[in-house]
């Protein structure tokens, strides 16, 4: 029977597979050393898989190549979520750009447009991230550092000075669901007073409460339970409003910067997606009003193959939840798109320019695994926000790979591979356990108001240190070939620019020039919304329209809902 | 030299009081380092974000040897000597500041001139971090 002929549920016959397991076991006990044999059994991926010393079909068994893998652009879409992937649109070149005042910022803004970025990250500094304007006593020494200040619609207008809004798609990354509600605002009520229609902006903004309780710590936190409230606010607000806005971007970037493996990473911002999705339908809306526009954002780190699972696995769980459990209909929500930015903790101080390489594997695994969109870090992430040249090397990074390498000339090159469609089942099958296990202690907000998010990022933390200061973990330079004398090679660090007057003078002359009354009724709007359970949206809007600060409305909410103590434990 | 310490100041742990500094949100060092130390046999108050006059109040109540901030957002230069003067002012002079996350290399010169003990970068083995406190700590002892 020649193979045509035979149909099989797997991708290889049954003779095939038996004939593939008995030479297996004789290669096993015949070919291996004693040491070799003994070995199997203590190699894992960074996340813990077990890892064998060869894969084989018979690794493959379980998969039925039309249910488990099929064709780019078809369910469940591991293999990508556009039937000609890069072929069709090469992945966006996303590089951050934040510091300083906005007026600086769109000086880098331009800088990497100029270059070929084909769209734009906006980064802002911790006491705007935060949601205190640049004159705040809390701001002392942070204004304008690692991020731009806004404290008001003027800035976003800034920022964007001569740039055509309604050409670009810009990612403004606001950490927090309560900044979510001002920052973006700011930014369509600029665009509407240039008079570009709502239909026209493109972009994401992160809006991810998971950031403000357990990533971050500040002083000043709000509940859990407001801060999901408002995520879900400005998901359904902008999803009614601006159609090409994406109002959410799970964040599993940072939660595994401050300490999570891969299933983690990608189980939590799944289970916060189920539990935005499920609020949002009790509030009268239908899935396919919401899931088209919910976005992800994943960290990849120095495990290839297992970052490169990892995409794939989450595309099918995702799938696997749209389709089976909310019976989404339309395509576009069952399909996850993520943007990627490689790991910055992976990114050492010592022999900086290491970090090119680093930075390089990283990113080639997002594109492997089929990102829509990537950040490549810059190798002096360890000293400061990076340099003009440091980004410079970074953007060049991504188009080397994009012209040089030839990897998006095909659809998910690495499919196939008996070790990635091994490890792609295996993360699908601890993804899903995962999200399964939040639920059943009652869902994401109550895991964070119980601290057991936390616990689990310390526990990590901890072990994750221990395998380093034992050698069990190699970082090259640091623990492991380390050069004589630990020389680090000199590098010239970014300096940040004065902001803090600057910023200072703008919003002395903001608070004389405008109508008080007005600032005062729009406060007021706002504190009863908070009470009323209506969507806060609107009235930010209304309020950063009248020239109301993002640090008085966020005050109002600090005031409103009371804050929450991190249930740290150290 | 023999070591006149008294038996209760040999038993006394290290209290070192943690800090993360200003608005700055990354936490993972910070708890790190902390729950290394308190390995080590430190007695550890971690007091989460807080600015300086909080951190030196902190210093005083839990009568500190040492303090560690820890800043990751380039504030350092603005808030770290700040604690040092503030702790001065107060009498808190033999209390040692240490400091910990992203500081370019040029400013730790910056930073021990305005009386910064010892400043950790990214790399630094928790060891290295935790000899450093004990031999601060032992100067202290042998000094007073």
């Amino acid at each position: 029977m020649t193979k045509k002929e035979k149909k099989t549920e797997c991708l290889f016959s049954e003779d095939n597979l038996s004939e593939i397991k008995d030479g297996y076991e004789d290669w096993f006990s015949n070919s291996l050393s004693d040491r070799d044999r003994e070995m199997e059994g203590q190699y894992f991926t960074h996340s813990g898989i077990p890892v064998k010393m060869i894969y084989t079909p018979a690794d493959n068994e379980d998969i039925n190549y039309m249910e488990d893998l099929g064709f780019s652009g078809r369910p469940p879409y591991v293999r990508g979520v556009y039937p000609n992937m890069y072929r069709g649109r090469l992945f966006t070149v996303r590089q951050l750009a934040g510091l300083g005042a906005p007026e600086d910022c769109n000086k880098r803004v331009k800088y990497l447009l100029e270059h070929g970025a084909t769209g734009g990250s906006i980064l802002f500094d911790l006491p705007t991230i935060r949601g205190y304007n640049s004159d705040d006593p809390e701001a002392e020494g942070n204004v304008g550092h690692c991020g731009a200040a806004v404290d008001s619609i003027g800035d976003i207008d800034a920022y964007f000075k001569d740039i055509d809004m309604s050409a670009i798609s810009i990612s403004i990354v606001t950490h927090l669901p309560s900044t979510s509600l001002v920052i973006p605002g700011m930014y369509f009520s600029v665009a509407r007073q240039r008079g570009i229609p709502m239909s026209a902006l493109a972009g994401t903004c992160q809006n991810d409460f998971i950031m403000e309780t357990c990533v971050g710590s500040a002083p000043e936190i709000l509940p859990p339970s407001a801060s999901f409230r408002m995520q879900c606010d400005v998901v359904e607000w902008i999803c009614k409003n601006v159609p090409r806005w994406n109002p959410i971007s799970y964040n599993g970037y940072n939660l595994r910067e401050a300490g999570t493996d891969a299933v983690a990473e990608v189980g939590i911002a799944i289970a916060n997606a189920v539990a935005t999705a499920e609020e949002l339908i009790r509030r009268g809306m239908s899935i396919d009003d919401i899931a088209p526009r919910m976005s992800f954002f994943w960290d990849l780190h120095n495990d290839f193959f297992e970052e490169i699972a990892k995409c794939r696995a989450s595309r099918k769980v995702w799938y696997k939840i749209m389709k089976e459990r909310f019976g989404a209909e339309k395509e576009r929500s069952m399909i996850m798109r993520f943007h990627v930015q490689t790991a910055g903790v992976t990114l050492p101080a010592t022999e900086p320019l290491n970090n090119i390489a680093r930075s390089t594997i990283q990113g080639l695994a997002a594109v492997l695994g089929g990102c829509q969109s990537l950040h490549i870090d810059s190798y002096d992430e360890a000293y400061s926000a990076p340099t003009e040249e440091a980004a410079l090397v970074s953007l060049r990074t991504q188009q080397i790979i994009q012209a040089e390498t030839g990897v998006v000339n095909t659809v998910d090159p690495l499919a196939g591979s008996y070790y990635l469609e091994s490890l792609t089942e295996e993360m699908s099958r601890r993804i899903f356990d995962y999200v399964k296990n939040i639920e059943d202690m009652g869902g994401l907000v109550s895991a964070v108001e119980s601290g057991w998010l936390h616990r689990e990022i310390s526990r990590y933390n901890n072990e994750c240190q221990k395998k380093i200061e034992t050698g069990e973990t190699k970082v090259v330079g640091v623990n492991y070939m380390k050069a004589e004398g630990g020389k680090t090679s000199p590098i010239e660090v970014f300096e940040y620019p004065e902001t803090y007057t600057r910023q200072k003078a703008k919003l002395d002359k903001l608070r004389a020039k405008r109508d008080d009354k007005r600032v005062g009724e729009c406060l007021d709007r706002l504190r009863k919304a908070c009470h009323s359970g209506e969507n806060l949206y609107p009235g930010c809007m209304d309020a950063v329209t009248n020239c109301v600060t993002l640090g008085e409305i966020e005050e109002v909410f600090r005031e409103e809902f009371g804050l929450w103590s991190f249930p740290l434990i150290s | 030299m023999p070591d006149r310490r008294s038996s209760e100041d040999m038993e006394r742990k290290v209290r070192i009081v943690m800090a993360k500094l200003g608005l700055d949100i990354h936490w993972r060092g910070v708890l790190l380092v902390s729950q290394f130390l308190k390995d080590a046999g430190m007695e550890v108050i971690y007091i989460g974000n807080t600015f300086p006059d909080q951190i030196v109040a902190a210093a005083i109540e839990e009568d500190a040897d040492i303090v560690g901030l820890s800043t990751l957002s380039g504030n350092h230069l603005t808030l770290g000597p700040k604690v040092v003067t503030l702790l001065r002012e107060k009498g808190m002079t033999d209390v040692k500041v240490f400091m910990g996350g992203v500081i370019p290399p040029h400013h730790v010169p910056l930073l021990k001139e305005a009386g910064i003990y010892e400043v950790y970068g990214p790399d630094t083995a928790m060891e290295v971090i935790v000899k450093g406190i004990e031999n601060a700590v032992a100067r202290r002892a042998r000094s007073s």
